[in-house]
């Protein structure tokens, strides 16, 4: 069988039973109507990279002590200090960072929106360069640098989050190991091959009606290739719950927001799966899965350093809440340092009574679900209005709407930029209706140092 | 001002002998070190200057959320050790001048050299004593104010630094990595089996 171009391009991978598997979900009659194509840009050389990041996370699982990060974590951020601007620019020469870490400045979401590309180390070759780009629920608009195989070690990441939780993926060469859903106005659908699962199918979907060739569509198609692992944020599975699909995965991994325990039961009931929470972000990738016996997050990967600290970059006393702090990873475009990811939550190290020896991220706050809706009823999720915000420059946003569905939204422009705001309050009006708008414009917004609430809502997340 | 006695290799051999309590970790937010505003008070009365009071207090201590805010509090406390030379207090009319150096005067440098390397390596001591020197008004014995200004431009590491970042292979690739940022962003991005 031959291969398409365009899939080669996007899956240099891909075999001849990738090419029919490729086929068969997006040629199926009731394949929903796809608006997006993209793939794994994997390499050969990525393969032995990946198998290595896949045996180093099974066999670097070990208790963590607090302070400052372990040797390998140490001695990665001295060898980028003088190739990655930013750390050139903070990072005194010269400096224990051992005995000093926490004179190691932190850096956040907004290095990020203000300078992204002062993550990138000099010398880094950018041919295989992926941007992500977010507006997030938490914070200012960001383009993240990224590469293929970082973005790949989500795989061995969430095999062992399932191992954790006693599943076994086995995902090679299935027509699909996995469905991400969502459910929202607006978002990327496509399916591809990943061929760092063998080749298995992967089908990223919306579940709104108007994205299915007709009534009964979404069904037939996830009937047909009955994925063993659903993926999604809480919102998107309860809605797959409600319309009733024929959910028989092992498992369904919940992203974005807070899984509460109501909504945990509720799709463990409907789909009888194991159900994980997991706390991932775009800039640091995943960083914890939740604790079988329900202790909180485990720390993930084990290239990653954690911390809680307080507002001025200090570390937090063991138990103590503070901002979740993480060094390190495998994104060799962005290595992070001290990065603050504005959530709240504390630290808890030493073997967990389910096994597990890494610290434990305990009381996480700052990823509660928000939902919006339109004049007409229709859910606008904070993805919604990330994308349709991140087209304008904002430095960081705040949107609230109130239970008569009127909205407000305060920005902060980029410095030395003009926001369109007739333009800004129609693209508004188009997902929320004809409510009452309020646009203000606020320079001053997230400058007194507490963190800015990006999305609130005065409206329960079930109609 | 010029001042006999006023010699550069004897303000920096002193500096070279800094005491260790002055090297000590400084105190931040009531913690465990050396109170830097209490140093500094005694230092500033023995130049003529009246009681700190807290607010000049807290202003010599700092923003805790400054960037680098304990190594410009290490260079504080070296600054006062090396104004404790008994020929400030006979110069008299400098406390003013010192308690604003001691404010808000070492900022920059803070954010370029660790203040243990200014006692430890020769070219950051003499930097340090220029940089001391030039906020107080005055200039080494035996050097013109071109000459004073022109060896602290050397020493420069703030400058150093900055002129470093903006090379013009650095400039390039900032450039250059921005644009190609720029270019991928309208691309397609790798598949991700999770959202975040």
């Amino acid at each position: 069988m031959s291969v398409p171009a365009a899939l080669k391009e996007r899956v240099p991978l891909v075999t001849a039973a990738g090419v029919a598997r490729f086929k068969r979900l997006t040629e199926h009659p009731d394949a929903p109507r796809f608006n997006h194509a993209t793939g794994d840009r994997l390499v050969r050389a990525d393969l032995p990279a990946l198998r290595r990041f896949r045996d180093a996370l099974a066999s670097l699982r070990a208790e963590r002590k607090p302070g400052p990060p372990a040797p390998e974590v140490l001695e990665r951020v001295r060898a980028y200090s003088g190739r990655v601007p930013l750390l050139r620019a903070r990072l005194l020469k010269g400096l224990d960072l051992r005995r000093h870490w926490d004179e190691v400045p932190t850096s956040s979401r907004r290095d990020l929106a203000e300078a992204p590309w002062s993550f990138v180390p000099d010398g880094e070759d950018l041919e295989r360069l992926v941007i992500y780009r977010t507006a997030g629920t938490t914070g200012h608009p960001i383009s993240v640098p990224h590469h293929p195989l970082a973005v790949a070690a989500y795989l061995p990441l969430i095999e062992l989050a399932l191992e954790r939780h006693g599943v076994k993926l086995e995902p090679t060469g299935l027509e699909a190991a996995c469905f991400l859903l969502g459910s929202q106005v607006h978002t990327y659908s496509y399916a591809t091959v990943l061929s760092g699962w063998g080749g298995a199918g992967f089908v990223k979907l919306n579940l709104r009606g108007t994205e299915w060739p007709e009534p009964g569509s979404a069904a037939r198609y996830f009937a047909a290739f009955r994925p063993p692992l659903i993926t999604g944020d809480p919102v998107s599975v309860l809605e797959a719950v409600r319309l009733g699909l024929p959910l028989a995965p092992k498992a369904v991994v919940t992203t974005s927001t807070t899984l509460t325990p109501a909504a945990r039961a509720r799709i463990a009931r409907a789909t009888g799966a194991v159900v994980i929470d997991w706390y991932s972000l775009v800039e640091t990738g995943p960083i914890g899965y939740a604790c079988p016996r329900g202790n909180g997050f485990h720390q993930l990967p084990h290239d990653i350093h954690l911390e809680v600290v307080d507002r001025l970059g200090r570390p937090a006393p063991e138990g103590e809440r503070g901002e979740v702090v993480v060094t390190g990873g495998r994104n060799p475009y962005a290595p992070l340092l001290r990065y603050r990811t504005g959530d709240s939550a504390c630290l808890e190290y030493g073997r967990c009574v389910c096994g597990d020896p890494m610290p434990r991220v305990m009381g996480l706050e700052g990823r509660e679900p928000v939902l919006f809706r339109s004049s007409d009823g229709t859910p606008v999720t904070t993805v919604d209005l990330s994308r349709l915000l991140r087209e304008f420059p904002l430095l960081q946003h705040r949107f609230v709407q109130r239970a008569d569905l009127s909205c407000e939204l305060t920005v902060r422009t980029l410095p030395g930029e003009r926001l369109d705001r007739r333009k800004l309050d129609a693209a508004l009006r188009a997902f929320l209706g004809a409510r009452p708008l309020d646009i203000r414009e606020d320079p001053a917004l997230g400058e007194d140092g507490k963190k800015v609430v990006c999305y609130e809502s005065a409206l329960g997340l079930t109609p | 001002m010029q001042g006999p006695g006023l010699v550069l290799e004897r303000l920096s051999r002193r500096l070279a002998e800094c005491p260790p309590d002055f090297l000590a970790d400084p105190a931040r937010l009531g913690g465990p070190g050396v109170v830097v505003p209490a140093v500094a008070a005694d230092l500033l009365c023995s130049l003529g200057g009246s009681p700190l009071d807290e607010v000049r207090a807290a202003g010599i201590q700092g923003a805790e959320s400054a960037p680098f805010a304990r190594n410009r509090l290490g260079l504080a406390l070296a600054a006062c050790w090396l104004l404790a030379d008994p020929w400030f207090r006979e110069a008299g009319g400098l406390a003013a001048r010192a308690e604003a150096l001691l404010r808000s005067g070492l900022d920059a440098l803070a954010g370029a050299v660790r203040f243990e390397e200014c006692v430890t390596a020769a070219d950051r001591r003499e930097e340090l004593v220029r940089v001391v020197l030039a906020a107080l008004g005055l200039r080494p014995d035996g050097e013109t104010p071109e000459q004073a200004e022109d060896r602290l431009r050397s020493l420069d590491s703030v400058e150093t630094r900055r002129v470093a970042e903006l090379s013009a292979e650095r400039t390039a690739r900032a450039r250059e990595v921005a644009r190609r940022m720029a270019r991928k962003a309208a691309a397609e991005a790798a598949a991700k089996v999770s959202r975040e």
